[in-house]
């Protein structure tokens, strides 16, 4: 396969032009996004090219204790992501989310980095870095579907909830319909990528591939076994979110704490 | 009459304060009621009745009293078997989605009440003596009226064949005929504890005694 060709200074300006497009249109039709835009634009430049240079170094070191550094970072940041949009407490959630979060991402990375590709470094950096940020970018999105629809929807039937626990539930069984409901809305998304992958968009870890010269059958063996790994690690995620989080978010005769929300 | 002094009490709510939001709304409430006694609470709205059978469910926890249910006390340990031994029917039941039969097979998922499972064969029987047409049991539960949603909480209840059940105004819905199918059905069951906060005078002629909450529970904080 052909080298990769790296782009330029002026490609990338090229590039950066194309934005004239979307933000004429975002312009013309008075769209109220122009400054989130802005911003968005702004931080996705610094950070990936913070990240770029980063991760430089992170290669040419390959330092085991730095790459798990950089993987709990990143599971620290995701897990602030989490708790600012689903608008709980941090007190309540921080720690049993990160945990979630670490179990989440853990599992597929090293099933993949140990057993499928059989590095003899876990920790690997060309591998692990990349894989455990898609995981974890999905477990991301997923926990804050799945955490924010949980504890919304008991919270807006409360009465019903109640009734259940008059009913003789304990709390597991009565808070069971709504893991079920979180559960389903959060893997939805995974659940229909998944469906139409190949058919109605090249993922983006698998165009990359194939862009760096790889076989593209070796990148669509890749993607199998990265979108097995997002789906199985954002399920365990968000379940174990869900599972860790109600000890501190129900008193001790089932009621929800209407405290562990932060109000808007 | 019953005299709660002198039967084993199903309840025994001792002097209960609840305070929302820095205001209290139950003061130093307390109740004893003797198994198989019907009492009706009445006064006028926010001054705590239903506040009083959230307690009882251990729904609302108490600032400062102590409640037992069948001598049992009602704490973090023990809320989840004395909640075996209650009912309760709320003025604006919501019993979840889905089909009516679903709703009442529901809670014999439970592992309090899977042993109950066949109390399910009474539903034709209790929806004829609460005047409710058998079509119903297919119908969405959200689509039916307050007055059938009311009656259908009251069989979920029945069949679940607790001691004690509490009624929040468990038949301001219903017409003459279905209030009066209720009471007579409630009355006829001796063994049956009730807790009933209601306004009418047919719940308050049903009752074995009737106590009336007045304004003077309802202080505000210092």
């Amino acid at each position: 396969m052909n080298d990769i060709i790296n782009i330029n200074i002026s490609g990338m300006i090229v590039g950066y032009i194309l934005l004239l497009v979307p933000l004429a249109i975002i312009l013309y039709q008075r769209v109220p996004i122009l400054k989130d835009t802005a911003i968005a634009l702004v931080r996705m430049t610094v950070q990936l090219l913070f990240v770029g240079f980063y991760l430089q170094y992170l290669f040419k070191l390959n330092n085991v204790w730095l790459n798990l550094l950089w993987l709990l970072v990143m599971m620290v940041v995701a897990d602030g992501s989490i708790i600012r949009g689903c608008r709980l407490r941090a007190s309540c959630f921080a720690i049993p989310v990160f945990i979630a979060l670490f179990i989440g991402t853990a599992i597929p990375v090293l099933v993949f980095v140990g057993i499928i590709l059989r590095r003899p470094d876990l920790l690997d950096a060309q591998y692990a870095i990349p894989i455990g940020g898609m995981v974890l970018g999905n477990c991301l999105r997923a926990d804050i579907i799945g955490l924010h629809g949980f504890y919304e929807s008991i919270r807006t039937h409360e009465k019903a909830y109640h009734h259940t626990l008059a009913q003789g539930a304990r709390l597991q069984e009565a808070i069971a319909p709504y893991v079920r409901d979180a559960l389903q809305s959060a893997l939805m998304p995974t659940v229909a990528s998944m469906a139409v992958i190949g058919l109605v968009a090249l993922p983006g870890m698998m165009t990359g591939t194939v862009l760096a010269g790889a076989n593209p059958m070796i990148a669509i063996k890749y993607q199998i076994i990265i979108m097995v790994g997002i789906f199985t690690g954002t399920t365990i995620t968000v379940f174990a979110a869900i599972r860790f989080t109600t000890k501190n978010c129900f008193n001790p005769f089932g009621v929800l704490d209407r405290t562990i929300f932060r109000s808007k | 009459m019953i005299d709660a002094a002198n039967n084993e009490l199903a309840l025994d709510i001792n002097r209960i304060s609840v305070r929302y939001d820095g205001r209290w709304v139950l003061r130093d409430f307390s109740l004893r009621l003797a198994q198989g006694e019907k009492l009706t609470l009445t006064g006028p709205s926010g001054v705590g009745k239903t506040t009083i059978l959230r307690c009882v469910l251990g729904l609302v926890q108490p600032d400062h009293g102590a409640i037992r249910i069948n001598g049992q006390l009602l704490n973090e340990y023990h809320v989840w078997n004395i909640r075996r031994q209650l009912a309760y029917v709320a003025q604006e039941p919501n019993l979840g989605s889905g089909p009516t039969r679903d709703v009442l097979e529901r809670p014999f998922a439970f592992r309090a009440n899977s042993a109950l499972k066949n109390n399910l064969h009474r539903v034709p029987e209790l929806f004829d003596r609460f005047l409710l047409p058998h079509h119903l049991l297919d119908k969405d539960i959200t689509n039916l009226s307050g007055g059938e949603k009311q009656r259908i909480a009251l069989i979920s209840a029945i069949l679940l064949e607790r001691p004690i059940i509490l009624l929040d105004e468990a038949s301001s819905a219903l017409d003459a005929d279905s209030k009066r199918a209720v009471i007579d059905y409630i009355r006829q069951v001796p063994d049956l504890t009730v807790l009933a906060v209601a306004h009418d005078d047919e719940w308050q002629a049903f009752a074995d005694r009737t106590i009336s909450l007045t304004s003077p529970k309802v202080l505000l904080h210092e």
